[in-house]
């Protein structure tokens, strides 16, 4: 007892350094670095929203760029002049917008199970990036512009302020309330969950617009930063793909795992890119990372830092059981 | 059938009337009637595949019946959601324990309260966990246990509900008797607080000592019910439940 308190009081403290460490690094690095840090930000934040439905509800969602996407759009479309509209009150407009897009969508895909659902996400993204590529007030597919606004520390803020928060909602929704023991439950057992009294369809859908909103505002605020966006470069397969790696690598269920998968993965992204020029080879090293993740690190690099009571068992295990349709679960 | 439907004030907690579910070609319940009492634990015996996981899977909202009646507590279930019937005070184990295997055993205890019975949840998971010797296990993961304490977990699960009905699929199969002597003692200490069982089990022994009135099922249909004394007299059911020579 005396050591799980040591050890909470430690991981608190760990938490309240990098907290001041991140607050103070605007004052601390160059514009290049902190424009690095925004984007690490970012990703931690994306495989955190990611994770909200993948790791604690266990439904596999390749579909999950299409709401940073409706997000972005959002804020370039209301920033645009036709509409003129301040940019933090897009955000929340598109918020709203995007949990309309959840509820329509996941009200029927969410009645599929395993590799059907995931299926389901993937053709809605697909279906989003072809449509914004044939109509015109998105730009089609030569994008659109927004008003640019070149401050690096207040993206950076930005970003770090919607990662906080994000990560706040995930520790109280998932990790401490009610709420968090529903979602889990029928990632674990579903038809269990119900025979609990629990309205499964329901806390599936919630947890699904709630995921989806998040990644709705790291949207907004990243088409403002980069000041041009078009179909490829916010609804692509290739921004699910790395959430989902990013949270595999730091482990699937985990509060932390997306912000350590995040963050790394991110920064090797750019490594590579600042020593060869080129992220091609950084497309491998997501393949090697998962390929690591299922042979040997079925809890991420969260889990090696958990304290576990046995070995039998992975989160992983139990949605890759799910996806494959199988109880038991993906690995032997 | 003639039966009608109980008047109510004198409702069972359970009443099945001429209840039907096919699976393809195959009839799994063919016309059930049954009731189960306030406060009863009423026992369900069969060969396999006689239709009884069937009939606890119609009850608790698992499978949707073709036709018949369900009442539980006076409310029509057959066909309801699951989630619906559990809120009405039904709660049931599985044949194979039904964890939630990532969770905590604690968190087990709490997610089975998490929807209704949250008021005091965390005192009543501590008081189960006492109640079935499964504190020192409290913070291990539900799939690191062992198949005895598994059962347990799910006992403990149904203990959470505060139901007013308990279904029981062979709750005590294959455990140690230790664990099974925990789990009987259990079932005792809910029924004198007035909860009602319904029971599968294989286990004759158990079926003895613990229920009030044995109900019998082959081919999907109720054989026949009694006190255990007179099925056990009855030639007809011990051959076909357990293919004894006459």
């Amino acid at each position: 007892m005396a050591q799980t308190m040591k050890n909470r009081w430690a991981g608190l403290l760990l938490l309240v350094v990098i907290l001041v460490v991140l607050a103070l690094l605007p004052v601390l690095v160059n514009n290049y670095w902190l424009r690095i840090a925004t984007g690490a930000l970012m990703w931690a934040g994306l495989a955190c929203s990611w994770n909200m439905l993948g790791g604690y509800a266990g439904y596999i969602n390749f579909g999950h760029s299409a709401f940073f996407g409706i997000g972005a759009y959002a804020t370039a479309i209301l920033m645009g002049a036709d509409f003129a509209v301040p940019f933090l009150a897009t955000i929340p407009i598109g918020m709203i917008v995007t949990a309309l897009f959840a509820v329509v969508i996941g009200a029927p895909t969410l009645r599929l199970r395993g590799a059907y659902f995931a299926i389901a996400t993937w053709a809605f993204a697909e279906v989003l990036m072809q449509f914004a590529t044939v109509v015109d007030f998105t730009g089609g597919t030569g994008g659109i512009g927004l008003p640019p606004f070149l401050n690096e520390r207040f993206f950076y803020f930005a970003m770090f302020a919607a990662a906080v928060l994000t990560y706040f909602l995930t520790w109280s929704l998932f990790e401490r309330s009610r709420f968090g023991l529903k979602v889990k439950a029928l990632r674990d057992h579903e038809p269990a969950a119900e025979a609990m009294g629990i309205n499964t369809s329901l806390v599936k859908l919630q947890t699904f617009v709630l995921s989806a909103v998040v990644a709705s505002v790291f949207g907004s605020i990243f088409a403002y930063w980069v000041t041009f966006i078009n179909p490829k470069s916010v609804f692509g397969g290739d921004i699910t793909d790395q959430m989902v790696v990013m949270v595999l690598l730091g482990g699937l269920g985990s509060l932390w795992g997306p912000a350590i998968g995040g963050v790394a993965l991110f920064f090797v992204n750019r490594l590579i890119w600042m020593y060869y020029g080129d992220t091609a080879f950084y497309i491998a090293i997501l393949g090697a990372a998962i390929i690591l993740v299922v042979l040997f690190l079925p809890n991420g690099i969260a889990g090696l830092f958990a304290r576990r009571s046995g070995k039998s068992g992975s989160v992983l295990d139990t949605v890759l059981g799910r996806l494959l349709g199988s109880r038991q679960g993906g690995r032997s | 059938m003639t039966a009608q439907a109980p008047a109510p004030g004198d409702q069972p907690i359970l009443f099945v009337r001429d209840v039907h579910k096919h699976f393809g070609g195959i009839q799994a319940a063919a016309g059930v009637d049954l009731e189960v009492g306030r406060g009863e634990i009423a026992g369900l015996i069969g060969p396999n595949g006689s239709g009884k996981s069937t009939l606890f899977n119609l009850v608790a909202g698992m499978e949707t019946p073709d036709r018949g009646q369900i009442l539980f507590d006076g409310h029509e279930i057959g066909g309801k959601k699951a989630y619906k019937i559990a809120r009405l005070g039904l709660a049931r184990t599985f044949q194979i324990p039904a964890l939630f295997e990532n969770m905590t055993v604690s968190e087990n205890l709490l997610a089975a309260a998490a929807e209704g019975h949250w008021h005091g949840a965390q005192q009543r998971s501590d008081e189960t966990l006492a109640l079935l010797h499964l504190e020192p296990v409290a913070n291990n993961r539900a799939s690191d246990l062992s198949g005895g304490q598994q059962k347990l977990l799910e006992f403990g699960r149904v203990i959470m509900r505060q139901a007013s009905l308990i279904l029981l699929d062979e709750v005590t199969a294959g455990v140690h008797p230790n664990i099974r002597k925990i789990i009987l003692e259990a079932i005792a200490r809910l029924r004198e607080q007035g909860t009602s069982f319904f029971v599968i089990e294989h286990d004759m022994e158990m079926v003895r000592n613990v229920c009030d009135r044995i109900i019998v099922m082959d081919s999907g249909r109720v054989v026949t019910s009694g006190a255990f004394e007179d099925i056990v007299q009855n030639s007809e059911v011990m051959q076909t439940y357990l293919g004894r020579p006459q």
